[in-house]
């Protein structure tokens, strides 16, 4: 093979490596956060409260109980914290969890099973 | 009859305003409708900036064919669909944001090189009549594109956004948001002075690629091109390729216009999928040509002088017209026929030029001829 086929193709190949590490870094995914009751096994967690949440530092807003808010996030490593709210005012209870999602998931999260630590406190789906 | 060339004329005064015929009407336009459009000025500066930060990119990548003889590229068409297909297929993916816009880079760079191979191979089998041929090629490749959107999208390439994509399951819908990646670029690093805000990176790419056309005047390539330029016999004695330099010189072009058009629509942040790209080739040359130009010849200060004078234009010329003709609609056609009729002047011109330099040419020469008879 000569040299120039060799830088050629080694030129290409760097190319798509650039085009695949763009591709999962800028990747958009849909996260929908619920603060609902979650049947987890035999036991139920119950939405009792107001959180503020933020992914990523971004400030999604305030999710009453019952209700369901929705957050548009970049990449693949993610941080979602909630705080809080208990009468208009934040009580300064935080809770964080992180996670990853691959380039063709989506996921909705339930807040009460992320603060009582519940395994199915994040449903990826593609 | 003709007995000087006017553009070798004695008088600076006359050989100035033929040369710069088309800046002056210009200067005299906007002269007169600043005033009537009744625009603040810091509105007026807010659009200028906005619009050179736009534009600058897509009348530079004119600057290389210029140099390698092949006068005002319209083939640039090419080069802005090859950047819109890499913004379809983007929004296609919800890539967003600066690796978005790279991504769209990355995709449409091995588009806009192939299309620009072949529209150099067609603009070789047709020299001297390349504006023409590349004019027509736009049309042509224009109808490919609307073929490969419209019927090829969503049924030979799947498209999995729905929001793109026409009710009917396939084919790209009128017009696309780029909301994603829009003025990713130009906000990259904020800067604001006063109530303007500065597009600080979108005008230093701007700048490395005048700085790029500079160094490139000045390597090997950029020699050939422009001895191809200045005749193309002389260069292929000198054992320059004269075919592939007029390639490079057009492929060269296509990708710089299709990174261009790619800044123009992150900035706009909408994609008008089937005629975003139709007006780019007229409204770039007619800025260039404002600017100064030539056919022949064109460097960076004319794309500079070319925007803010065509863009001023575009800017005062519905309120001019409204406040002269009580329509706004008159100032938008008038625009449209400034950019036309910019363009046929400056080639009518040429053509005169180049017919009168001729002829003196001819005449030196039979004169030569005579008094060595006559001796």
């Amino acid at each position: 093979m000569s040299k120039r086929i060799i830088i050629r193709t080694t030129l290409v190949a760097v190319l798509i490596l650039i085009g695949i590490f763009l591709y999962t870094i800028g990747k958009e995914h849909k996260v929908l956060i619920d603060n609902k009751d979650i049947s987890v096994g035999n036991v139920i967690c119950s939405a009792s409260t107001t959180y503020v949440v933020r992914v990523d530092d971004q400030e999604i807003g305030v999710i009453k109980k019952g209700e369901r808010n929705v957050a548009m996030v970049t990449g693949t490593s993610h941080k979602i914290v909630v705080e809080e709210i208990k009468g208009n005012v934040l009580t300064g209870e935080k809770h964080e969890k992180r996670f990853k999602l691959k380039t063709s998931e989506s996921a909705t999260i339930n807040i009460p099973a992320m603060i009582n630590n519940a395994n199915e406190w994040i449903d990826k789906t593609n | 009859m003709i007995k000087k060339s006017l553009t070798k004329t004695m008088n600076p005064g006359v050989r100035f305003l033929i040369n710069y015929a088309v800046p002056i009407i210009f200067v005299i336009l906007v002269a007169f409708a600043i005033p009537l459009s009744g625009l603040s000025g810091l509105y007026f500066i807010r659009e200028l900036m906005l619009r050179l930060s736009r534009n600058s990119f897509l009348i530079l990548s004119l600057l290389i064919p210029v140099m390698a003889g092949m006068g005002m590229n319209f083939g640039i068409v090419l080069g802005a669909m090859a950047g819109e297909l890499g913004l379809v297929f983007i929004m296609d993916w919800r890539i967003i944001g600066m690796p978005g816009l790279l991504l769209a880079i990355l995709i449409s760079t091995p588009i806009a090189v192939l299309l620009g191979y072949f529209a150099g191979i067609i603009l070789n089998r047709a020299k001297g009549r390349e504006m023409v041929t590349g004019f027509m090629l736009a049309f042509f490749m224009n109808g490919i594109y609307q073929l490969f959107v419209l019927y090829g999208m969503g049924n030979i390439i799947p498209i999995s956004n729905s929001s793109i994509l026409l009710p009917r399951g396939y084919g790209i819908r009128n017009s696309i948001s780029l909301l994603g990646i829009r003025q990713v670029l130009d906000k990259l690093i904020p800067l604001k002075v006063g109530d303007i805000l500065i597009p600080v990176a979108t005008l230093l790419v701007v700048a490395a690629l005048c700085i790029f056309i500079v160094w490139f005047r000045k390597t090997k390539l950029g020699q050939d091109m422009r001895t191809v330029g200045q005749d193309n016999e002389v260069a292929r004695v000198s054992g320059i390729n004269v075919e592939k330099t007029r390639i490079l010189s057009i492929v060269i072009s296509t990708v710089l216009a299709c990174y261009g058009q790619i800044l123009f629509l992150q900035n706009i942040g909408t994609m008008n999928t089937y005629q975003s790209h139709e007006q780019v080739g007229v409204f770039a040359i007619a800025a260039l040509l404002v600017g100064g130009a030539s056919v022949a010849k064109a460097n960076i200060p004319n794309v500079f002088i070319g925007v803010i004078l065509f863009h001023t234009m575009f800017v005062v010329s519905p309120r001019a017209g409204k406040a002269l003709m009580g329509q706004a609609q008159l100032g938008e056609y008038f625009r449209v026929f400034v950019s036309y009729g910019v363009i046929a002047f400056s080639l009518a011109l040429y053509a005169w030029r180049k017919r009168v330099e001729k002829e003196n040419e001819r005449k030196k020469i039979m004169n030569y001829r005579k008094s060595i008879l006559a001796k």
